[in-house]
Order: C-alpha cells, then sequence, then structure tokens
C-alpha cells in the first residue's frame, strides 16, 4: 500500500512538472519601456469581460505587467454572459472596477443609465492623437448620459479586422487556385470550384444566444462593396431605412454566397446550425470540405491547431476584395473592445493611463491574437508575420468602418439584427428580413 | 391446487404482462443511459476520432481520413527513391492513441492536361488504392495497406514534402489522457470540484435543518395563525429564482458595504487595504440557495412529521418531555428516510445550479462552481469533445456517489407524506 502510494505522489509530482506553466516574465519585457504609474500595494482592480480561453489566459499575462509595475492586484472575471451579467451587476450596485464590452450598444445603454464614469477630455484628446484613424476611435467610446450630455467612456484595446479570407495555400496548389484581387475574380473562382468539383465556401452563424453575429459581419463587408462609406454611416444610424434598396441589395450579394448550396459545405440549409468556430476547421478536414473561409482575424484560434497552421505554411488569408467596377476604394471592416470604469479608485485610473502606454499593447502583441491601432507601438512586437500583414491591410485602407451591428442599439444590433440573419439563412426572404429588422427599429425609436 | 390448464393461462398472462414490463423498462433505461455511456465513451476516445467519427464507432474498426506529409520540412536532401511508412510518420512524436490498421486508400488530387481541350487543365480527384501507383510531384508514389510507401523519382530530386488524406481502417484505441489533461494540466477543474462542495454542503445542511424545526413547530405546536402561515410558506414555492436576482444582488450590497464599514470600525484593516466585503460570496450562494430551498423542505417535512403516531408523541409529553427533547430524540431518528431525500434533492440542485452561482457567487476564477467551469469549457473546448467529456463525467461522479448511496431512503422518502402512516 505503501509503495503505490509512493508510486502514485511521484506519478503526480512529474506531471505537475510537465505542466507547470509557461513564465511570463518575458511578456512584460517589451520594446517601450513602461513609464511611471505609482504605486498602489495592495489595491484590487475588479474587471470583467466576455473574454475567455486563450484571450483570458493573454488578458491576464498582460495585466501582470500592470500588477508587477504598481503592486496592484488586478482580478479577472469572463463569462459568455458578460451582457446579462454586467447589466444585472450594474443595477444592483455591485459593479467592478472596469467593465470591457464588445459591444458599443451596450456601453452606450449602460452609459445612459448613469452607470460608467467618463474618462475625461484628455484621454478622448489623447486617443484622437495616438491611435490611426483616432477621431473615429473617440467617437466609438463617447456616449451620451440621462441628461443627453456626451461625454469619453469607452477605451479600446485590443482590434479585429474582419474583412479577411481564410484559405489553406496547400489546398490552392494542388488545385492551381489563384488569390483573387477583386471580387469579380473572387466570385469567379468559386465558380470554377465548384466547376472542380470542390466547395468553395464554409459558412456558419452559429454562437450560442449570439447566433448570426457572423452573417451581420458578411452583410457589413458586403455593404462597404456595394455602397458608399456615407451610406453605410447613415445606415448605423438608421437615416438610411434597413428595408431600403441599398441594404437589401447588400443582403441579397450575401445570399448568393451564403444560400447557393454549391457553395456552401454542407449545403446552404447547415448555415445557421454550424458554430462558427467549427466552419473553419473545413479548411483543414481531411480530405478538406471547403476551400475558403471568410471570418475577422480572431479566428486561427479556431483552427484545429489553435494557429499553428499559420506559421506552418498550412493556413494563410488574403484580404476580401472589392468590386473592380464598383470604384469604392478598400474598404476594411473591424472592432475593438471598449474597457470602461464602472467604479473609479485611483488604481483604476492608473490602469487606464497604463493601457496609453506603448508596452502595455505591445505585451499582448506578442503573444498572438492582438491588433492595435497605437501609433507608437512597434510593430515588431507582433507574434507573428500573419498578424503584421494584417497590420498592414489596416494601412492599406482607404476606408475604414466600424462593425455596425456593434454601433447600433443593442435591441437591434445584438438581437434583431442577429435573429432575422439566422432566419434569412433559413431561408426567409431578403425583404422580409430587411422589413423585420426595420420594423423592429421603428418600435424602440 | 386447481385445474392444470387455467394455471398455465393465468401464468401464462403473467408473464407476457411481466415481458412486456420488463422491455418497457430495458428500453427506457437504454434511453437514460445511453447519453452517459457516450458521455464515458468520447472521454476516453482521442482528440480526432471525437472529432470526426460518434461515440458508436469507437468499438469496431472505423475507417477515418487522416493527413500525413511524406518527410518533415527540413529535409531537403535530393533522392531518387525514398521510403517510408504512413503510421509511422502519423505516430511520430505521439505517445498515447496511436493509430494502427490497414491504410485502405489515399486521395489523390492534382490538374492534369484535359484531354476534350489541350489548352486548359483539369482537376482530378481520385481515390487511389494500395499497391496502385499514383504521380505525386513528377515521381511515382505507391502505398501497401500495412502503411509501407515509395516515392520513386526518375533522377534525383529535392521533392518538397507533400500532405497526403489516407483513408485508415482503424483499430479502436482508448486512453486516460482527457482526464489527466483536465485534472493535472491547470488547476480549473480540481478548484471548481473544491468550490462545488464549498457552496453544496452548506447550502444543504442550512435549509434542513431550519426546514426540519419549522416542520416541527408547524406539524406538532399549537399557535394562533399556524395553518395560514404555513400556505404562505408553501404558496412562496413558486416564486421562480430568477424573479428575485436584481432585489437579492441590491441586498447582498447593502450588507455587503455595511458589513465594510463595520469591518473598518472593529479592524485595523484600513493599513492594509483588506476592509472590503465581497457581496458575491459563497456565503450569498448558502443564503439564496437555503432562501428558496426552505419552502419545499418545510412542506416535505412536515407532511412527513404530522403523520408520525400521535400517541408515541403524547406518552412523551405526558412523561415530561420538552418540545426540544421530543424534536432531538423522537422526531429526528424517525424522520431520517424524509431528511435524507431532502438532502439528495436539494445536493442535486445545488450541485447542478449554473445561473444562481452565475448571478450571486463569486467571480474569481478560483473560485467558480462546476457547471461555472463546465460552461467555460464549453466556449474553450467546444471542439475538443472529449476534454468536455472528461470534465462533465468528473462532475457527474459526485451526485452519482450521493445518490447511490442514499437511495434506499430515498425511496422510502419519496412514498413519506404521501402515504398515512407509511
Amino acid at each position: 500500500m505503501k509503495f503505490t502510494l509512493g508510486a502514485a505522489a511521484s506519478v503526480l509530482a512529474a506531471v505537475a512538472t510537465l505542466y507547470s506553466a509557461p513564465s511570463i516574465a518575458d511578456v512584460c519585457d517589451t520594446p517601450s519601456k513602461l513609464g511611471d504609474l505609482g504605486k498602489f500595494e495592495g489595491e484590487t482592480i475588479t474587471i470583467m469581460g466576455s473574454m475567455e480561453g486563450n484571450d483570458e489566459q493573454m488578458l491576464t499575462n498582460t495585466v501582470s505587467c500592470f500588477e508587477k509595475a504598481t503592486g496592484a492586484v488586478v482580478k479577472y472575471s469572463g463569462s459568455r454572459d458578460f451582457a446579462a451579467l454586467i447589466v444585472a451587476d450594474l443595477r444592483s450596485n455591485n459593479a467592478p472596477n472596469i467593465a470591457i464590452f464588445p459591444q458599443p450598444g451596450l456601453a452606450g445603454d449602460m452609459a445612459k443609465e448613469g452607470h460608467l464614469t467618463p474618462l475625461g477630455q484628455e484621454s478622448a484628446d489623447w486617443m484622437a492623437e495616438n491611435y490611426g484613424a483616432g477621431p473615429s476611435w473617440v467617437a466609438l467610446g463617447t456616449y451620451a448620459d440621462a441628461d443627453g450630455k456626451e461625454d469619453f467612456y469607452g477605451f479600446a484595446y485590443k482590434m479585429d479586422l474582419k474583412s479577411l479570407v481564410w484559405y489553406s495555400p496547400e489546398q490552392f496548389e494542388d488545385n492551381g487556385y489563384e488569390i483573387p484581387s477583386t471580387m469579380e475574380d473572387l466570385i469567379a473562382l468559386s465558380d470554377q470550384m465548384v466547376e472542380d468539383g470542390n466547395t468553395p465556401w464554409c459558412i456558419g452563424v452559429e454562437s450560442g444566444n449570439a447566433t448570426g453575429w457572423t452573417a451581420t459581419d458578411w452583410m457589413e463587408d458586403l455593404m462597404l462593396r456595394t455602397t458608399s462609406p456615407e451610406n453605410y454611416d447613415r445606415w448605423v444610424s438608421n437615416d438610411l431605412p434597413f428595408n431600403s434598396p441599398e441594404v437589401i441589395n447588400a443582403m441579397e450579394v450575401y445570399g448568393q454566397f451564403s444560400r447557393n448550396d454549391d457553395y456552401v459545405a454542407g449545403g446552404a440549409s447547415s448555415v445557421a446550425t454550424t458554430f462558427f468556430g467549427d466552419a473553419p476547421k473545413g479548411l483543414f478536414s481531411s480530405p478538406a470540405s471547403c476551400m475558403m473561409h471568410r471570418q475577422a482575424s480572431f479566428i486561427p484560434a479556431f483552427f484545429p491547431k489553435k494557429g499553428e497552421e499559420l506559421d506552418a505554411g498550412e493556413a494563410d488569408f488574403f484580404y476580401f476584395p472589392p468590386y473592380e467596377s464598383a470604384d469604392l476604394g478598400n474598404p476594411v471592416l473591424g472592432a475593438g473592445t471598449l474597457w470602461t470604469m464602472t467604479k473609479d479608485s485611483p488604481a483604476t485610473r492608473a490602469f487606464f493611463e497604463y493601457m496609453k502606454e506603448a508596452s502595455a499593447h505591445e505585451a499582448w502583441m506578442s503573444q498572438g491574437t492582438f491588433l492595435t491601432a497605437h501609433k507608437g507601438a512597434d510593430l515588431n512586437a507582433y507574434a507573428t508575420a500573419a498578424l503584421k500583414k494584417q497590420g498592414e491591410i489596416l494601412s492599406n485602407a482607404t476606408t475604414f468602418r466600424f462593425d455596425a451591428s456593434d454601433l447600433m442599439p443593442g435591441a437591434i444590433g445584438a438581437g434583431a439584427f442577429w435573429s432575422e440573419m439566422t432566419a434569412f439563412a433559413n431561408g426567409q426572404d431578403a425583404k422580409e428580413t430587411a422589413d423585420n429588422i426595420q420594423s423592429a427599429w421603428d418600435a424602440i425609436k | 391446487m386447481h385445474g392444470a390448464c387455467d394455471v398455465n393461462k393465468k401464468s401464462l398472462g403473467i408473464d407476457m404482462t411481466r415481458t412486456l414490463k420488463h422491455v418497457v423498462l430495458a428500453f427506457i433505461v437504454f434511453i437514460w443511459v445511453l447519453p452517459f455511456f457516450a458521455l464515458v465513451t468520447t472521454s476516453l476516445r482521442s482528440e480526432t476520432a471525437s472529432k470526426t467519427s460518434g461515440f458508436w464507432t469507437a468499438f469496431t474498426p472505423t475507417e477515418l481520413g487522416h493527413r500525413f506529409g511524406t518527410h518533415d520540412k527540413g529535409d531537403t536532401e535530393p533522392f531518387i527513391s525514398m521510403s517510408g511508412n504512413i503510421f509511422e510518420r502519423l505516430n511520430e512524436g505521439k505517445d498515447s492513441f496511436e493509430i494502427e490498421g490497414d491504410v485502405k486508400s489515399i486521395l489523390f488530387k492534382g490538374r492534369v492536361p484535359d484531354p476534350d481541350n489541350p489548352e486548359k487543365t483539369k482537376l482530378i480527384r481520385q481515390l487511389i488504392y494500395a499497391g496502385e501507383p499514383m504521380d505525386v510531384r513528377g515521381g511515382e508514389f505507391v502505398f501497401q495497406s500495412s502503411g509501407d510507401f515509395t516515392w520513386t523519382f526518375a533522377e534525383a530530386t529535392a521533392a518538397k514534402p507533400k500532405n497526403l488524406d489516407a483513408f485508415i481502417n482503424q483499430n479502436p484505441v482508448f486512453g486516460p489522457d482527457a482526464y489527466i489533461e483536465v485534472l493535472f494540466e491547470n488547476k480549473n477543474v480540481p478548484n471548481a470540484l473544491i468550490s462545488s462542495f464549498i457552496v453544496t454542503i452548506p447550502a444543504t445542511i442550512i435549509p434542513i435543518t431550519i426546514a426540519a424545526f419549522a416542520a416541527y413547530a408547524f406539524a406538532w405546536m399549537r399557535f394562533p395563525g399556524r395553518d395560514w402561515l404555513f400556505v404562505l410558506v408553501v404558496s412562496l414555492m413558486v416564486v421562480p429564482t430568477q424573479l428575485a436576482f436584481l432585489p437579492v444582488l441590491q441586498g447582498f450590497s447593502g450588507i455587503a458595504s455595511w458589513a465594510t464599514s463595520l469591518n473598518a470600525w472593529m479592524t485595523d484593516c484600513e493599513a492594509t487595504k483588506t476592509c472590503q466585503v465581497a457581496s458575491k460570496s459563497f456565503a450569498s450562494l448558502w443564503v439564496t440557495h437555503t432562501a428558496f430551498g426552505l419552502p419545499l423542505a418545510i412542506y416535505l417535512l412536515r407532511n412527513y412529521i404530522v403523520g408520525l403516531p400521535k400517541e408515541l408523541l403524547e406518552s412523551a409529553r405526558i412523561d415530561g418531555a420538552s418540545h426540544l427533547q421530543i424534536f432531538t430524540r423522537l422526531i429526528i431518528p424517525l424522520s431520517v428516510p424524509a431528511l435524507a431525500s431532502f438532502s439528495i434533492f436539494q445536493f442535486l440542485w445545488v450541485w447542478n445550479d449554473l445561473i444562481v452561482a452565475l448571478y450571486i457567487g463569486p467571480a474569481d476564477s478560483t473560485d467558480l462552481v462546476f457547471p461555472i467551469r463546465l460552461q467555460k469549457q464549453l466556449g474553450t473546448f467546444k471542439d475538443q469533445l472529449h476534454l468536455l467529456n472528461a470534465s462533465a463525467v468528473i462532475s457527474i461522479i459526485v451526485p452519482l456517489i450521493v445518490f447511490l448511496s442514499m437511495q434506499r431512503y430515498f425511496i422510502r422518502g419519496l412514498l413519506a407524506g404521501s402515504v398515512k402512516g407509511g
């Protein structure tokens, strides 16, 4: 008995050493040096957000640099039900210090209820000056309070690039396909693939209670490619009604991709029920079930080898191209998470100062999926060549627009738009879909 | 004894209904056990197998696609002929779930000149079977069902490695890797187990203690308005937990800020900045689960206790026993089945509770209870069913042990209160 216990213990010890966490000291060792943030020994900052898994790990590693510099303790709790939990916490006076909103719509609602603390004009000016496309990031974080007075609340940190098409270079090589540089070429290539007996696209919009958001991204990217950026902005504010011809046209173009049985792996009927994170796996399955996948920059984390494919040359991406005939330049769609102060404290203020440091951005850049518009951050800090290439797409953009569903009111952007696009995937008519979203919007006006 | 014929008919009829009962019962058991069986099977399979084929294929040789590379990227030496083994390539660097079996075919893809249209090329996709030659990067590639392959060129060529899709009729293989990973790779699952016990044990004992006292009072003590009060308590059963989240949270937040100032006043916590009392904590979960568990607990126990023999209690009174003595010496020992059955109920509810813990429980990642941890794994491991299932099996085992060890009380307790004098 004694022997077995001892043996078991030694096995456990061996396993424990095998799996000991990797050192995170090097994450904080960034090209830019961290300025003085003050000392907050023993103070606790609580952060709530929706990031889980790999993102949560990277976030924890990054804030550990702040902890080391100031002595404060940062506690992060992430949940997929963030949107529901934060509302309950704010309304019941249980606010964390910082809430990370993935959608500006909800942040705006909370600002209106008076739960957010303004970050001050100084921060807004700093962001306008130091972020690429700064004024638009400031606008993204500016909301009205109960009296209608506008203030800067949301600090954008960690961005996503959406206009990307992922593919397997090996499959393209085997099949003799070339990277398309215009939308016309992309459609011709898709048709070629169908003719060859391949399936061009993997599309999945299932995402639990957020089902449909992938489809809204497609829609937005196609809006930017079929109509002017000004119309896009009017669409976001509903000055251009949802059921206007421009919007219905974009939806129908999306339908040409997603509702075409020949185009979609598993057939058009599988779009609504395929988990968005499972969809890209078709690129790598054996044999490959599709050739291309349009999705934001975060998606490699859902690849079978968690994104190692990129370094191994097994996966790559190209820019979702615009129509040559439309002459709308190179539009790019993106998004960012917004960090808001929900409970004021000196240490929390110091944390917002920390996010202005280039070092805070580089620390996360060095770990993986993270894009930033911070002009001071050293691009060489990006973990991979792929991320750097995404940075180039970002800088080559002639038009940059934020995810429209994130900018629309919560009831639309995180509600009717999602659910109606899912209904569209299930065969609902484009006109009817647009009408339903517009009447949902009319109802909250 | 009666006529033989009569008896046979009768027993045949009984046999028939009994067999039918058994068939129906077996069917119900099958339906209930199947998901658990699937859960356990998947948790013992390899990642690729659990991703690409259903659990029912785990026990027989199954044809699955695997991608292998002919050689490593770094090997750039020119060669005329190269040989290797598909299984060796696939199992390289693996110490478990090694792939064994027969290679059935390889999916060949490539462009060849189109015979109908000389200017164009045509894509060919076809299955090549063992022993048949195929053209890979200009060389001849032949493989055997044992996995051995040769790749021959006319002259020495530094061919780039080629990844090919092989269909392998694969032998079943099981291993505990998923369990080792979730239990030892990080502390999430062990922490969740501990947190769940911290929440569940007090949240079971507290309501049952209060309810036992209350049930005795409702059953055997006379005081004005007793029946109305009992009706009120019973009617509280219909209040849904979800409805009460905001007010309950507001209440805890008020208590917490009060406790924080008390802490600051009574102790020297300000020096160490530890005055803050959390409003979302294990204690808030105990209180909430107790509050929402009490109505049913009082109702069940009262109905049981009221059915105990009246003479017993009366003779105890005549002997001069106080209410407390009657309660501890008579009622508690006699009510064990009812107490046990309610504690199983309460234990299972609290153990499996997600929503109360999510809103009211502590949010630190080390303090999350098991259902929240599973939900988080659903996000992280949605594509890694084997890990998710291993955690789920671990979380199922605890209530399973509780239930099996207390089930004889449970069955008696279920009847308790429903049958007078039972």
